[in-house]
């Protein structure tokens, strides 16, 4: 055998290369492409081309108010108002944030929906839930909605074991009948395609989409149907080469060419089940599926959905540009659930209490040196979470400098050496060494500390020590 | 009044907990006399307090002998005007 491998000899620097173009620490790091996405159907390569993220207008929709809260107890209505006021904030003018689903059956409901459309609010529009029952388009019409979602499940574990349907011709037509019901109403059905993933997509789903398409044909294009790949056990597979029916890319490509429904009307819905939830989601809008459904910090039906603050960091990180979108309302949605009793992991990406906190001390020096090496963006400017370390055994006298200039506010020539805190230094190792201490030190005592053991430092940044 | 040498080498005694005469100028902090990471930073702020000076964090934490800080703390009190 030959030896075919390419030699690589060292490029030698006497400065950093940082990869700026990608991990510009004003933004989330960047996804950048050098060539298409390739995917084989009918033992065809297929190309797709993510360079075209760049101008297409895809976006995320919410569901917090309907999946999220079909895990929990219900959310007052004042919450809720709360809570819509926030995304619409943080998905900023060009609603990024561009839809958000109510229930509409109780009095609650109803009164939560006229609540949030008073606050005026372009985006997130408002759209319905409702069983795939004639009549209920009749709440649809009634509450002023454009748009509807409705239940169309679409495996034969749903069709004949939940559903209970002879065939699933008598399903189809069933559907259908809705359909046409809501195109009566004068309101656009989105149909959700339940558990796609597990479906007949040869022997169900494209006929059943097929004729949604023709049926659209007949009704004005701003009430023509639309199509939402519910993912409802989280069996969806992202990668290529992954046959049907739990191929995100085959699923999706079906649906916008083989049965032409665009991109602008294909919808991701999924569930972690298997932890893939996030990245399936990336990957319906990377195939054609203009929307990702979502959910505020992901929680939803058991396992739950693709978190709503997970697609606005990946958002920014496909379009390269913030694109009006407010990341620091991801903190404040964060306080706000906290302060209403929604629990959320310490190590939660991007709102967790932790989430940007390092604990080694070998870390901590790092981050005193330049806190783009152990932090991943600028979590002070965009999400208001500068870095922080917690102290341990494993901290070291970097740490507490960090955590001491981290709590006066210290920046640039003003942060104190580690020289200066060497007594709260000398305190967090007699912690462990001394006292055998087995747990993390806390910021009150930290604090604590702090006032005790450098007064004059306190005095001058803290105020007077009491 | 003491030297620059006698007054290092109180400083690094009261430290380390070791006995004046156990240290000599050609002894490193680390591997001879047994200063942890927290100690020789205790070390550098003591000599700040004992001569009265400033010293930059990195270069005072990068000295690794006792004659070394000898020779480094005579320079910056000298570019500080301190009289030792």
């Amino acid at each position: 055998m030959s030896d075919t491998r390419k030699s690589y000899p060292l490029i030698d620097a006497t400065e950093p290369n940082l990869i700026e173009e990608t991990f510009d620490y004003d933004l989330p790091p960047l996804i950048r492409f050098d060539g298409p996405l390739v995917e084989y159907i009918d033992g065809e390569p297929v190309h797709f081309d993510p360079k075209s993220l760049a101008t297409r207008d895809f976006f995320i929709t919410d569901t917090t108010f309907r999946d999220g809260q079909q895990a929990r107890p219900p959310y007052t209505i004042d919450q809720m108002v709360h809570i819509y006021d926030l995304l619409s904030k943080l998905g900023g003018p060009n609603g990024v944030i561009r839809q958000t689903e109510f229930f509409l059956y109780t009095k609650n409901d109803r009164a939560t929906l006229d609540r949030c459309r008073e606050l005026g609010h372009a985006y997130p529009e408002c759209t319905g839930w409702i069983r795939a029952v004639p009549g209920d388009f009749r709440l649809a019409k009634e509450a002023g909605l454009k748009e509807t979602g409705m239940l169309t499940s679409s495996s034969d574990y749903h069709i004949f074991q939940k559903l209970k349907y002879k065939s699933r011709q008598a399903c189809m037509d069933a559907y259908c009948e809705v359909v046409d019901a809501a195109f009566e109403a004068g309101v656009r059905p989105r149909c959700h395609l339940e558990d796609i993933t597990r479906a007949d997509i040869e022997g169900f789903v494209l006929p059943f989409v097929e004729r949604l398409m023709r049926m659209s044909e007949q009704v004005p294009e701003e009430l023509s149907v639309k199509i939402r790949l519910c993912d409802t056990m989280g069996f969806g597979v992202s990668f290529p080469g992954v046959e049907l029916p739990r191929s995100i890319p085959k699923l999706i490509y079906r649906l916008n060419q083989s049965v032409g429904v665009p991109s602008s009307r294909l919808e991701w819905h999924g569930h972690n089940d298997f932890h893939k939830v996030h990245v399936n989601g990336a990957t319906a809008w990377l195939y054609g599926c203009d929307a990702v459904n979502t959910t505020l910090f992901g929680y939803g039906e058991r396992t739950g959905n693709p978190p709503l603050e997970g697609a606005v960091i990946e958002y920014i990180a496909l379009k390269g540009d913030l694109c009006g979108i407010q990341t620091e309302g991801i903190t404040e949605l964060a306080e706000y659930m906290r302060s209403i009793g929604f629990p959320i992991p310490d190590n939660y990406p991007f709102v967790g209490r932790y989430f940007n906190t390092t604990r080694a001390g070998i870390h901590a020096g790092g981050l005193r040196s330049d806190e783009r090496i152990y932090n991943i963006f600028d979590t002070t400017k965009l999400l208001r979470r500068p870095p922080r370390v917690a102290l341990t055994d494993k901290t070291g006298s970097d740490g507490v400098a960090l955590w001491v200039n981290e709590y006066f506010g210290l920046k640039g020539d003003k942060r104190l050496s580690v020289m200066k805190v060497h007594k709260v230094a000398r305190w967090v190792r007699d912690q462990y060494e001394v006292h055998g201490r087995m747990t993390a030190i806390s910021d009150g005592e930290l604090e604590q500390q702090v006032k005790e053991l450098m007064p004059e430092q306190y005095a001058k940044y803290k105020g007077s020590p009491e | 009044m003491a030297t620059v040498e006698e007054r290092v080498v109180a400083v690094t005694a009261r430290v380390l907990q070791l006995e004046p005469d156990q240290i000599k100028p050609e002894h490193a902090f680390t591997t001879d006399l047994g200063a942890e990471s927290v100690q020789s930073v205790e070390l550098v702020a003591m000599f700040e307090e004992e001569f009265g000076i400033e010293m930059d964090e990195d270069a005072a934490l990068s000295v690794q002998t006792v004659g070394g800080a000898v020779d480094f703390i005579t320079k910056v009190c000298k570019e500080q005007g301190v009289d030792v």
